[in-house]
């Protein structure tokens, strides 16, 4: 094209000379000028039209050639199809792997949020320079910063609600709610699809009125634009719907996509009491802005972190808070893709390390490929050194093995996006599970689909570049005659295979490692017995009770639950064995006569338990007594102690007392330690109060039973109703199922990489088969003389052995340096097993030299079984 | 040139338009004009090339590398292109001559078989 650009003006020209030329002639025919000139441009065409044909000659011709690359590609792929279909599954299976996790890594880590400029998004935290921050920051701060500051555009509060029971013309239904300041939704500069968002006018007690996310406005109102003005009841109280967010958006937190947003001072109507507006040291409130143009975030950072510290010295109330507030600094980071996020900081390593596992098998398949090209392109000399001689370009034929390398790549390509789609899915479910709504959106999208393209790409230069250069390499022409090619050649073809081994032994350890830390995990004694145990939560406020329904409705729910069939008993607490939600953890500053002030108070995890948790639960009472009817609202505080607990106190800690913040409360009873909430911390220090001295709003009910899960679960359901019709249950499962959901990710890590290993070392094994089946047809006519002049069988296929051997052994040695290095990577997935674990490298090497062997044997086997008057003969 | 001779004339069979080129050019660079007058005149007026087909053949050529082109002037002093082989046309020419000659060979043995000759 570039040709054409250059030439087109001189072109007329030429065109104008040709006529001219012509009518000369003419003219000299003896022809009037007219005349002569007229013939002479009908005999020339119509010349807009000539040029219109030049031109389409410097596209046609290489797009002709591509053309014709590619119906050549399609046809010799069609010719070998094991081949083709071997290496287009393999490759497709990389490349769709990869995506799908490329996808989830996009979506929950790289994704910009979906507002006009998130670039200038900043995100706002606290604490002590050198220490963990605190993404929660108190109300009064935030107010100085909205009103003072002069290099924002825009700032807001944030506080996730959680649960919501919305009821619409009566029907109820429970959504995921958020508490926005006024400048939420000016800030992010989003948009209405009907109605009107929420504003700064809206932030003052009393404005009943919702906003509701664009995704829920389809679910639960079928999109029906008349939503506005809707009246709705959230936790049994009136609101007004005034608007539907614009789609796309799911919030500025990753994966806590919310239905419905109310002003942050309706927290009052929904909860119990009022939150701490005007404490300055109470944290509760996420904080976002926006940098006005032009302004750094160094200096909104300077500016804001001077405020806030203002704020906090004049909010401070006493000694202690004045220390926090000197210390305590602002920091603001970018927010371009959201707020901090749970589900980001759980799983970005993870889908990293995933992402790291997948790469590596896609660069296999990439060298096995390449492998099995290579002994084809040798096949293939004969016709290269023809096309050569007969005057093709050598970079016409790369091009022409490049486009066939293509034409695999692309069909893994469109193969491997149908498995991403799918997979991505998938994954997320099995990763996130319990979920009844997936927490990001995972619809394939232009960025998956650019990235497959790109992924297939670059597998096609890996796996075709290096075939095409070798086959039309002038050194390589030179051999054609020669039998069997030249031993830097066939070194290259054993250092492929031999990368492949090593490459595979590394996922195989992987894989491995994963495995034993999912064992070793399920295997720990948690120090409760999680068989049998049913379990299901209750949130009151979503009922819309008050403080002294709730104990009611406590002891009736367990009074109706013990008469359920099966039940054997019945308990409730705040925090679950396992759990998925985050609890309290406080600091006790006195045991017995034992001081603990300030910072070095014992930090110890909090529990509210009914009586008979520890029964039920399976947790041994070590000394004192269980919680019982007597410990009630009036009665004396009274706490039970873990083990570990115990060891703080001097002499016997039953009948002595511990102070943690305001509680003053009697050690009645010490259990045994567990590892609380989470099976894989260690266990640690564990208050437990009585659920009836210090009730919770969302309770777990704990039931351990004898008989069928799911016919237990139902006649509970029956009994909660009985107890409350507006009570409904969430999170229902089994001790079992909660333990198992818990280790998703461990075991989806271990099941995902075991799949990568054995597909590795499958793939591996293919390319040494290749290699070997390849030497055995090469040397036929050798092996065929050796057996004549009396080499025996076993002589035969230990020589192709050994050959095999020298490959499998360097790759495996490689393999094993190269995981000793590699597990660094994978350490902080690791579970009870050392990261050079011997057992794992041990079983790893020779499940790999097994298999290898197996593979090696076949071809070895065949060139034994060589007759060697057919093997001379074919010479 | 005359109407009569025209109908007698022969239209040229898709892709040797490159071969005559080739030939053409084979004994010296010369202009687009030039070319047609001379595979016109070679086949003693029996072959009209369409003009107009020249020129996207010409380029088709300069893109296959077996013809090259450069500016020159002609033998009344103006200013032209001349069109000339590249060793790899002249490879390509011999090639597309053998093609051409067993060709016209099968054509010819399909068209008269052995047995009336």
């Amino acid at each position: 094209m570039k040709f054409w650009k250059r030439e087109q003006a001189g072109f007329e020209e030429e065109i104008r000379d040709h006529i001219e030329r012509e009518t000369q002639d003419n003219v000299a025919l003896g022809m009037s000028q007219e005349e002569a000139h007229r013939r002479a441009r009908v005999k020339f065409g119509n010349s807009v039209l000539v040029q219109e044909d030049t031109r389409a000659v410097w596209i046609w011709v290489w797009f002709e050639q591509l053309l014709s690359d590619v119906r050549y590609g399609v046809r010799l792929l069609f010719r070998s199809r094991a081949f083709s279909a071997f290496a287009v599954a393999s490759l497709a299976l990389g490349i769709g792997a990869t995506a799908a996790i490329f996808m989830l890594f996009d979506k929950v880590v790289l994704r910009e949020l979906p507002v006009p400029e998130p670039d200038r998004l900043v995100v706002a935290s606290f604490g002590r320079p050198g220490t963990t921050f605190n993404y929660n920051l108190p109300y009064p701060q935030f107010e100085q910063i909205r009103q003072r500051n002069t290099t924002l555009d825009g700032v807001f509060a944030t506080s996730p609600m959680g649960q919501v029971a919305v009821a619409l013309r009566g029907e109820p239904d429970i959504a995921q709610g958020l508490f926005v300041s006024g400048d939420y939704y000016g800030t992010l500069r989003l948009r209405p699809v009907v109605g009107r968002l929420l504003g700064p006018a809206d932030d003052r007690a009393g404005q009943a009125v919702a906003v509701i996310s664009h995704a829920y406005w389809q679910r639960r109102f079928g999109g029906r634009t008349d939503v506005v003005g809707d009246a709705i009841t959230l936790n049994q109280k009136p609101f007004t719907i005034v608007g539907v967010e614009s789609g796309g958006f799911t919030g500025i937190e990753v994966g806590r996509p919310y239905d419905i947003s109310v002003p942050i001072r309706a927290i009052e109507m929904l909860r119990e009491g009022s939150p701490p507006w005007n404490e300055a040291f109470a944290t509760w409130i996420f904080i976002t802005g926006r940098l006005k143009p032009g302004v750094t975030l160094e200096r909104a950072e300077a500016e804001t972190k001077e405020i806030f510290r203002q704020a906090s010295v004049d909010g401070a109330r006493s000694p202690s808070d004045a220390r926090l507030a000197a210390e305590h600094v602002l920091r603001l980071e970018p927010g371009t893709t959201g707020t901090a996020s749970g589900l980001r900081a759980g799983y970005e390593r993870w889908l990293r390390l995933l992402l790291m596992l997948l790469g590596a098998v896609l660069l296999l398949a990439c060298l096995n490929v390449a492998t099995l090209l290579l002994s084809r392109s040798d096949a293939r000399r004969g016709e290269i050194t023809t096309r050569l001689a007969l005057g093709a370009g050598r970079w016409r034929i790369v091009r022409q093995f490049l486009t066939e390398s293509l034409v695999l790549a692309a069909v893994a390509g469109g193969l491997g996006l149908a498995i991403a789609s799918w997979g991505s899915e998938v994954l997320l479910r099995v990763a996130v599970p319990g979920a009844e709504r997936l927490p990001i959106d995972v619809a394939p999208d232009l960025r998956m689909v650019g990235f497959t393209a790109g992924v297939s790409l670059l597998t096609c230069v890996l796996f075709g570049l290096m075939p095409a250069i070798r086959a039309t390499s002038p050194r390589a022409l030179r051999m054609v005659r020669e039998v069997g090619g030249g031993h830097r050649r066939r070194l290259v073809d054993r250092a492929l295979v031999a990368a492949q081994v090593a490459l595979s032994l590394v996922l195989l350890v992987a894989a491995g490692l994963f495995l034993r830390t999912l064992t070793s995990i399920w295997a720990l004694d948690t120090g409760y017995d999680r068989h049998n145990v049913l379990m299901f939560s209750v949130d009151v406020r979503l009922a819309g009770m008050r403080r002294p329904d709730v104990l009611n409705a406590y002891q009736q729910l367990l009074g109706e639950l013990r008469n359920v069939p099966g039940v054997q008993s019945v308990t409730a607490s705040a925090v679950r064995p396992v759990d998925d939600t985050s609890y309290l953890v406080g600091s006790v500053g006195r045991v017995g006569d034992r001081l603990f002030p300030g910072d070095k108070g014992i930090r110890a995890a909090l529990n509210n338990v009914a009586p008979a948790y520890f029964a039920t639960v399976g947790i041994p009472l070590i000394a004192g007594r269980d919680f019982d009817d007597r410990d009630s609202m009036t009665a004396p505080k009274v706490v039970i102690i873990s083990e570990r607990m115990a060891r703080h106190f001097d002499g016997n800690p039953v009948g002595q007392r511990l102070v943690s913040g305001p509680i003053v409360a009697e050690v009645v009873g010490i259990v045994r330690d567990i590892r609380h909430a989470n099976v894989k911390d260690a266990p640690r220090e564990v208050l437990y109060f009585p659920l009836f001295q210090a009730p919770v709003p969302a309770p777990a009910f704990e039931i351990r039973y004898a008989g069928i899960a799911s016919e237990i679960l139902r006649a509970s359901r029956a009994a909660v109703s009985r107890v409350n019709p507006g009570l409904t249950m969430f999170r229902m499962t089994t001790l079992e199922a909660q333990t198992r959901d818990s280790l998703s990710r461990e075991r989806l890590l271990a099941m995902l990489a075991t799949f990568i290993g054995g597909f590795a070392v499958l793939l591996a094994c293919i390319g040494l088969y290749g290699l070997l089946s390849y030497g055995v047809t090469r040397r036929t006519a050798e092996i065929g003389l050796r057996i004549a002049i009396g080499a025996q069988p076993s002589t035969v296929r230990s020589l192709f052995l050994r050959d095999a051997a020298a490959t499998v052994v360097a790759g495996a040695g490689i393999g094993l340096v190269g995981s000793f290095a590699a597990v660094r990577l994978v350490e902080t997935q690791l579970f009870g097993v050392r990261p050079h674990d011997p057992t794992t490298f041990a079983v790893a090497t020779l499940l790999l030299l097994a298999v290898a062997f197996a593979a090696a044997y076949l071809p070895a086997h065949r060139a034994s079984r060589i007759d060697p008057i057919t093997a001379l003969r074919c010479e | 040139m005359s109407t009569e001779r025209n109908r007698e004339s022969v239209e040229l069979l898709q892709g040797t338009l490159d071969l005559l080129i080739l030939r053409t050019l084979r004994l010296g660079p010369e202009h687009g004009h030039a070319i047609v007058k001379a595979i016109e005149r070679g086949s003693d007026d029996v072959l009209q090339v369409e003009q107009g087909s020249l020129y996207p053949a010409l380029h088709r050529l300069i893109k296959r590398g077996w013809i090259t082109f450069e500016q020159g002037t002609s033998e009344n002093n103006r200013r032209a292109k001349f069109y000339r082989l590249t060793p790899k046309g002249r490879r390509q020419l011999a090639i597309e001559t053998t093609k051409w000659d067993r060709l016209a060979d099968a054509i010819a043995r399909i068209l008269r078989p052995a047995s009336q000759e």
